[in-house]
């Protein structure tokens, strides 16, 4: 889920930011607005772990203003807590964290190709590292990483790591691929050999999210409340050097790291909790990167004419949908939903409510990546058509304005996290778009904790306004949120919250994670995305952009739309 | 407890000269004026607003004050600021009239039935009255507020659910003080049933001070559901209340700051009246301040 | 005094125990939960969300869950952050000291000119000094909070650049006359209503002192009359303040977390917010443990000083 969208929000949670006047309209000062740091920001911006939102901001005693060589500064509106990269529960800052601290087997780049990391090289039916039935995969470790300790990487950490993930004790977020495991074992100190129930083509992503903990730390202790989880000890470009609750993170070179000594002195994550406090942090340069929440799309522009920085679009992997509720009355019929889809003007919501900065998307895929499929038709935005299509489905308009069938009214709740401003604006557009053709839509937004428990999870909504990505993003695989088997409400296992069943998604979703070959597996997800788009059990708006700032100062800084945080190239990072 | 020092607990006077000792007190009669333009403001809106409440403009968003056909300006989706305001006043005012109505209904409840009954009932009730009272309000308020889907019904239940502790305590030590009194002695004596001493006799002789409390607790209310809204936990769009329209005002502050001020100030109006108001009851059904 | 002392503090504990036990049913039975920020994560399926409600305990009856948590909290084990995993005693701590002293140095600025004006209204009685602070009071105990503060921000950080605008210390600083600046805006929002309330009260108290017999003797006697206001009737006046004191602790409270979360202030109340929002249960009942500990640490306090001070109070039952 996208970063906003976990923060349980307050009023301006969203992560596509605050809102903004009209170009132009700028009036009262900008610089060093600390602003009206709005409970709402406040609220919304607070991590759901975060031992809270306070600011205390800057506590560290560098000047930060006078940019010291050799130290980065990474501005972030939200508070990391628990640094184990098993246990933390809100990708974004965390993950910035995890990162920066560990490794994983292997990354991925910009490209999306897979590059070896922990792993002496990248598994593959060529190298004899995965079994031509696909079961099977030999991983060969690099035999000179280290922990920050000193202790060396070894093959039983990795065994470790798969311990805990399947320790039913331990409260890892998700098994996320994991659960195919058959069996594994260390053949020796730096080979690994895993055994999958059966063949899996999103493993390889599996891995790649999936960061080694040390055996010789955490063997034997109660991992859930470790004090590992805030003092952690990794293999990565840096180690833990200090952290202030409620202010910042200090991380220290790591000079023995295995891909070698990074560049920079020292690196901060420094915690503000509000976006245009830490947007004005940024401008006098006591921030050098401001990343995850991004730059208010509102200051976009203003952004754009600062010096000595360059404001990038970071391709993000959240789409944000509106979710029908298949299993109820009104969008039973995929006519209703493709109508419902028609009458939202897309563009009317992208341009006023994020200024623009937003991809258009007919896929829950982004447009960029590699499995969207180019051929989809947009049905349009006409009120007209969709209207037809209601008329044609038996939909229609009664005494009191709204469309009727067998006694059913279309008219529906719409739901997202209360207090999120951007959401609610798009809301109300929403629902001045459903209203034209006779579809009553009422807002009925919730406190995150509420809106995102059983009422998601258990298909209580009618509708809601959720931003997602795909779940073992990069890969294209959307089985858990689609197929007839994942619907928790009928006791399913899985994802599909929104109730929706077809027999042809389902077995394209099963032969999808078999394919190996990658031209096969994009011909059948081009179909499901296709299929998805007919019959709309979820409307896919567009795919955010995260409205990075860099100052000139730091080098090497590389945006990659294949992870959810900048953070992975650390070790390259200088600074001036 | 110790509060009940702060308590001047008085039996009503007669009610005789009372609106005339309210009419002295002008600033109380300055507060009914406002009061009534804003109820009229609010109530009337349908008929005086010069906008449609949820007609969004997107090609005139942010414009300020005086701006062409937008008295007030207009907000993040170019809705009339002046046409929001009147129809958020509906929300603000029901709000906190109808949170006054629940704490005066549950004080009133607790409180008698406590004195009432007293023994075992009145302990229980009135520890419970203490423990609600350990909760910082706002603390508490938010507390259960996270859990709830925000509507005008559920967060005036919210808010008086939360402050009735003080008529409790005033309607508790009131009756305890009266139950001496002859004629409620006197009407047990002829047999009357309990509810009807309660409703008959009991409920009239506290009216007075239940009466400041309730108009104190009415301000206090409009003051909470703002708090609630600033918080992230106010009314649904697109209907607004003054503190949900302050609370989108923030992050539009450095665009046109006028959005937070006319909702800040018809929140300070209005609660600012009903304060004087009470203090104003308070000193007309209170002959021994009435001078001060 | 023991014996008043132990009744009071015994009749505490229990109000602590009715607390934890409204606190914790509301929090279990209300809808949603802790494992809603687990459903947002994408890697996350409905089973994990099961494994984990199972690992928290939440799949347990209430009462269970209730008392395991109560037996902790006796032996002193505060339990731990269902997302941190780190101690709650610790989290807490972490955040108290911003609290107490944002919340100290309001309630002290709030005596001193609070109780001065109210000297000075009643010393001049129906004075334009008397009228004015009276109505300024009532605006005061009007003005939502948030919104002054907003308006501070606007007016002292934004515009005036002479304050910061949020927070504890500044990126670099940390210094004493830092700190101090940081510190004027959040006290000052919310000393707001506590000068408002004390000066109202501290007026009243002393007109009705100075009605007394004692001091028109005093003044008859020919004694100054500012020194009678001072010597005798703020005397007088202590046990009412002191007792206004102990009883505004769940307003200072209560105001604490909205001034908290305007300015940034890194204490109890953000904590608060942020574990509301997160449902982190073990966080969110020590905070209120905690501040419902204040309370009625606030009320004993009134009582135990109106007796020492006062002789003529009965310390008894109530």
């Amino acid at each position: 889920m996208r970063n906003s969208d976990r923060i349980p929000t307050g009023p301006g949670a969203s992560a596509a930011g605050r809102e903004q006047p009209p170009e132009g309209a700028l009036s009262a000062p900008a610089v060093g607005r600390r602003d009206i740091l709005r409970a709402g920001g406040a609220i919304g911006l607070s991590l759901p772990f975060a031992g809270g939102i306070g600011a205390l901001y800057g506590a560290w005693t560098a000047p930060a203003q006078a940019a010291v060589t050799g130290q980065c500064v990474l501005g972030v509106t939200q508070e990391a807590v628990n640094f184990n990269p098993l246990l933390y529960v809100n990708t974004g800052v965390e993950t910035s964290v995890e990162f920066i601290v560990f490794d994983a087997l292997w990354k991925i780049d910009p490209e999306g190709n897979f590059v070896a990391n922990l792993a002496a090289e990248i598994p593959t039916g060529a190298n004899g590292g995965i079994s031509a039935d696909g079961l099977t995969w030999t991983i060969k470790l690099r035999p000179d990483a280290k922990w920050h300790d000193g202790t060396p990487f070894t093959a039983a950490d990795v065994v470790f790591t798969l311990d805990v993930i399947l320790d039913p004790k331990v409260v890892v977020r998700s098994r996320s691929g994991h659960d195919h495991v058959a069996s594994y074992e260390a053949v020796d100190d730096h080979t690994v050999r895993i055994t999958l129930k059966d063949s899996f083509a999103p493993y390889m992503v599996s891995w790649q999210k999936t960061s080694i903990i040390p055996r010789h730390i955490l063997q034997g202790t109660d991992i859930n409340t470790a004090p590992f989880n805030t003092a952690p000890v990794g293999t990565g470009p840096f180690r833990l050097k200090e952290r202030v609750a409620g202010s910042h993170i200090a991380f220290e070179p790591n000079a023995d790291y295995h891909g070698g000594a990074p560049k920079l002195a020292s690196l901060v994550q420094k915690y503000v909790p509000d976006q245009q406090t830490l947007y004005a942090q940024f401008q006098t340069g006591e921030v050098d990167i401001f990343d995850l929440q991004g730059i208010p799309p509102l200051l976009y522009q203003k952004a754009q004419e600062l010096p000595n920085c360059s404001i990038l679009l970071s391709a993000s992997p959240f789409v944000e949908f509106i979710y029908f509720n298949c299993g109820k009355p009104q969008f039973a019929d995929k006519r209703v939903r493709k109508a419902l889809y028609m009458a939202v003007d897309k563009k009317g919501w992208i341009d006023a409510v994020y200024y623009g900065v937003p991809i258009p998307t007919l896929s829950y895929l982004p447009p960029n990546h590699w499995a969207y499929n180019q051929n989809l038709v947009d049905p349009g935005f006409d009120p007209e058509k969709a209207a037809a299509l209601l008329d044609e489905a038996g939909w229609t308009v009664g005494g009191d304005g709204v469309r009727q069938k067998d006694g059913v009214r279309l008219a529906f709740t719409m739901s997202t996290t209360a207090g999120n401003k951007s959401r609610e604006q798009a809301q109300q557009l929403v629902q001045q778009n459903f209203k034209r053709i006779g579809v009553e839509m009422t807002i009925k937004n919730m406190p995150a904790s509420v809106v995102w428990g059983d009422y998601t999870v258990k298909s209580e909504f009618d509708t809601l306004m959720v931003g997602w990505d795909a779940l073992l993003y990069p890969d294209p695989d959307y089985g858990d949120r689609i197929i007839s088997t994942a619907i928790p409400a009928k006791g399913g296992s899985g994802s599909n919250y929104v109730q929706y069943q077809n027999a042809e998604i389902d077995e394209l979703s099963a032969r999808g994670v078999t394919t190996v070959d990658q031209a096969a597996r994009k011909a059948i997800y081009d179909r499901i995305q296709e299929i998805l788009l007919d019959e709309v059990p979820f409307a896919p708006i567009f795919a955010y952009q995260t409205i990075v700032g860099v100052l000139d100062r730091i080098q090497n800084y590389r945006p990659n739309p294949y992870t959810s945080i900048n953070s992975w190239n650390t070790v390259e990072w200088t600074a001036a | 407890m110790a509060d009940a020092t702060l308590m001047a607990v008085t039996i009503a006077p007669p009610r005789a000269g009372l609106l005339k000792r309210l009419v002295r007190h002008r600033l109380s009669i300055l507060a009914l004026v406002v009061l009534a333009v804003l109820v009229v403001g609010s109530a009337g809106a349908p008929w005086l607003a010069p906008h449609d409440p949820e007609e969004l403009d997107l090609a005139s968003r942010y414009a300020p004050p005086f701006a062409a056909g937008h008295i007030l300006g207009t907000d993040d989706l170019g809705r009339d600021v002046l046409t929001r305001l009147m129809f958020a006043g509906q929300i603000s005012l029901a709000v906190g009239i109808a949170a006054m109505l629940v704490t005066v209904v549950v004080g009133f409840s607790v409180g008698a039935f406590a004195a009432y009954y007293g023994r075992w009932v009145g302990t229980v009730l009135m520890r419970l009255t203490d423990i609600m009272l350990c909760f910082p309000s706002v603390f508490l308020l938010l507390f259960v507020a996270a859990f709830v889907t925000p509507s005008l019904a559920s967060m005036a239940l919210m808010i008086g659910l939360t402050c009735w502790m003080e008529i409790a305590r005033i309607v508790y030590s009131q009756i305890l003080v009266l139950k001496s009194a002859d004629f409620i002695a006197a009407a047990q004596m002829v047999g009357a049933p309990s509810w009807r001493i309660i409703l008959r006799q009991i409920l009239p002789n506290t009216m007075a001070p239940v009466l400041v409390a309730a108009t104190l607790n009415t301000a206090n209310a409009i003051l909470l559901e703002s708090y609630l809204s600033f918080l992230g936990y106010g009314i649904q769009p697109p209907e607004a209340s003054w503190g949900n329209m302050l609370t989108n005002a923030q992050s539009d502050f450095q665009v046109d700051p006028w959005l937070a001020v006319f909702p800040g100030i018809a929140i300070t109006l209005a609660v600012t009246s009903f304060n004087f108001l009470g203090d104003g009851l308070r000193d007309a059904l209170d002959p021994r301040t009435a001078g001060r | 005094m023991a014996r008043f002392l132990g009744y009071r503090l015994i009749q505490s504990a229990f109000l602590l125990l009715g607390v934890s036990i409204v606190s914790f049913g509301l929090m279990h039975l209300a809808p949603g939960g802790p494992l809603s920020l687990y459903t947002l994560n994408p890697t996350v399926t409905a089973q994990d969300i099961e494994r984990v409600k199972a690992l928290f305990g939440l799949d347990r009856p209430v009462h269970v869950q209730y008392l395991k948590w109560a037996a902790g909290m006796a032996t002193g084990n505060w339990g731990y952050s269902f997302f941190g995993g780190r101690p709650v005693v610790d989290i807490v701590l972490d955040r108290l000291p911003a609290t107490l002293l944002l919340m100290g140095t309001a309630l002290a600025l709030a005596l001193v000119i609070g109780v001065a004006v109210g000297i000075l209204s009643a010393g001049r009685r129906n004075s334009v000094f008397d009228y004015a602070s009276a109505v300024a009071a009532m605006v005061a105990l009007s003005l939502p909070t948030f919104w002054f503060g907003l308006l501070s921000i606007f007016t002292f950080a934004q515009t005036l650049r002479w304050l910061p605008a949020g927070g504890m210390v500044s990126t670099g600083g940390g210094g004493f006359v830092d700190r101090l600046e940081h510190l004027i805006l959040p006290v000052v929002v919310l000393a707001l209503v506590l000068v408002a309330q004390w000066s109202r009260y501290t007026r009243s108290t002393m007109l009705e002192i100075l009605d007394q017999d004692f001091i028109r003797t005093a003044r008859a006697k020919g004694i100054r009359r500012s020194r009678v206001l001072l010597n005798h009737g703020l005397r007088a006046a202590l046990v009412p303040l002191v007792t206004l004191a102990g009883l505004q602790v769940p307003l200072l409270v209560g105001g604490a977390l909205v001034t908290e979360t305007v300015f940034g202030w890194p204490g109890m109340g953000m904590l608060f917010l942020s574990a509301l929002n997160t449902r982190d249960h073990p966080v969110l009942m020590a905070i209120l443990m905690v501040g419902a500990v204040m309370v009625v640490l606030g009320n004993l306090l009134a009582d135990v000083l109106v007796a020492l001070i006062d002789p003529r109070v009965k310390l008894g039952h109530g």
